[in-house]
């Protein structure tokens, strides 16, 4: 068992394909990205199906790597999220198989 | 004054009104997002192939392309006059003002169609060209928009973002779902002509009025959502806007109708187009473009506001104009 970093980005759905652009730039070994149903932030309520631009849906990135890898996708979605909707988290994780990270 | 009452009253109206009226209520009522979307494919399957058609049918004149170059040109402008209104009458700052100007600038397909079906209850004649003028009022709002906020030609694709890619900005204004299916329908209407439409009819004719009715149920529910959960971010100088702006373009139609001497059914489908205002083209453009206008504003405004605003009592007042002005 070893411990790697999971990086966690909530983002706007129409940055979806840059924060993925970004993940894969920095060299991450993989990411999974998830819809979400509905949230609150900044005051606003939101809800995936309100409308059909899709401007109010947000996803779920979800990657797990090594201690470089994550510092380099870290430094470019702080400019990212300078722009567009979203927040991220890191926490370590456990993981079995850790040349697949 | 007929033709408007029997718009109101019309089944795709009082749909549009439950939904509303069920979203405001908080009704748990839902239609899946797939089949809305799939419901929206095939209306502007339907709409296209039903213009082009009606294009095969008549050639490309000289009035017509006079139209086309003044649909443009009101896209280009609607945007400039929303912006000053904007700035001088809200409290909004220039880029949520310029992403609100653009929404007004371009078109909302949904009125366009729900205007074809009031003008067609009401027994006026309309031109195909029409939906091609929809296809190409869609996008140079979004122009102006950009130009409003001094964007140089690096910025308007936001390379300067991490992740960007040059030209995504483009690709989603100019390749967007609706402009596609609109303009590949809308070709394949015009190529294959009357022939071609006899052998799909039952599937795009008939059944059309019942789908409409559907799916402005789900658009109801839609802008009764958004109503909801947006309407703490507009004041009433915003919510003012989204009822006059509106009226402004149509009056500006109205004058460009009257000078290119349009039929009424034409007429009362350029005011239309003119006075609506996107909620799906625009939002998802303006998030790449001027990320930093909140979604919570303009499409708040252009599809809580606006949008019900058209389809209720725009739509007959806009007919009521044309036929004013072209009789």
């Amino acid at each position: 068992m070893t411990t790697k970093k999971r990086i966690e980005l909530i983002i706007e759905k129409m940055a979806f394909k840059r924060a993925c652009r970004v993940f894969e730039a920095a060299g991450a070994k993989g990411y999974t990205a998830l819809p979400t149903m509905a949230g609150f932030g900044n005051g606003n309520r939101w809800q995936r199906d309100t409308d059909m631009s899709g401007s109010n849906d947000m996803v779920m990135i979800i990657s797990i790597g090594d201690d470089a890898t994550t510092q380099r996708v870290i430094e470019d979605l702080e400019s990212l999220l300078g722009e567009h909707v979203g927040v991220v988290s890191i926490s370590d994780v456990t993981v079995m198989r850790p040349e697949k990270f | 004054m007929d033709a408007a009452l029997s718009t109101i009253l019309s089944p795709i109206i009082l749909f549009f009104l439950l939904g509303m009226v069920a979203a405001l209520l908080r009704s748990q009522m839902t239609i899946p997002e797939a089949f809305a979307k799939g419901l929206a494919v095939y209306l502007m399957m339907a709409i296209g192939l039903k213009g082009g058609v009606e294009m095969s049918k008549n050639a490309l004149t000289g009035d017509v392309i006079a139209v086309f170059i003044a649909g443009i040109a009101l896209s280009f402008v609607i945007p400039l006059i929303a912006f000053k209104l904007l700035t001088k009458t809200t409290k909004l700052d220039k880029t949520n003002a310029a992403a609100v100007a653009a929404h007004y600038g371009s078109i909302s397909i949904v009125t366009f169609v729900a205007a074809t079906e009031a003008l067609r209850l009401s027994g006026l004649q309309t031109s195909g060209h029409l939906v091609a003028l929809a296809a190409l009022m869609e996008t140079p709002a979004i122009i102006s928009a950009l130009l409003l906020v001094q964007k140089t030609s690096t910025d308007k694709n936001n390379t300067g973002v991490a992740g960007a890619e040059r030209g995504e900005l483009m690709r989603e204004v100019l390749l967007n779902a609706s402009v596609v299916v609109l303009v590949g329908a809308l070709l394949i209407g015009w190529i294959t002509g009357e022939a071609g439409m006899t052998k799909i009819a039952p599937f795009f004719i008939s059944p059309f009025q019942g789908v409409l009715c559907l799916f402005l149920l789900d658009m109801g529910l839609s802008a009764g959502r958004g109503l909801r959960q947006g309407w703490r971010q507009l004041d009433i100088a915003t919510i003012g806007f989204g009822i006059y702006m509106p009226l402004i373009s149509a009056c500006l139609a109205g004058a460009i109708c009257y000078i290119l001497d349009m039929p009424t059914g034409d007429a009362a489908l350029l005011i239309t187009l003119s006075a609506s205002a996107s909620y799906i083209a625009v939002p998802a453009a303006m998030r790449l473009a001027l990320p930093k206008a909140k979604p919570s504003i303009y499409l708040t405004l252009s599809l809580g506001v606006t949008f019900p605003f058209n389809v209720t009592l725009g739509i007959p007042l806009y007919i009521l104009l044309a036929e004013t002005l072209t009789q």
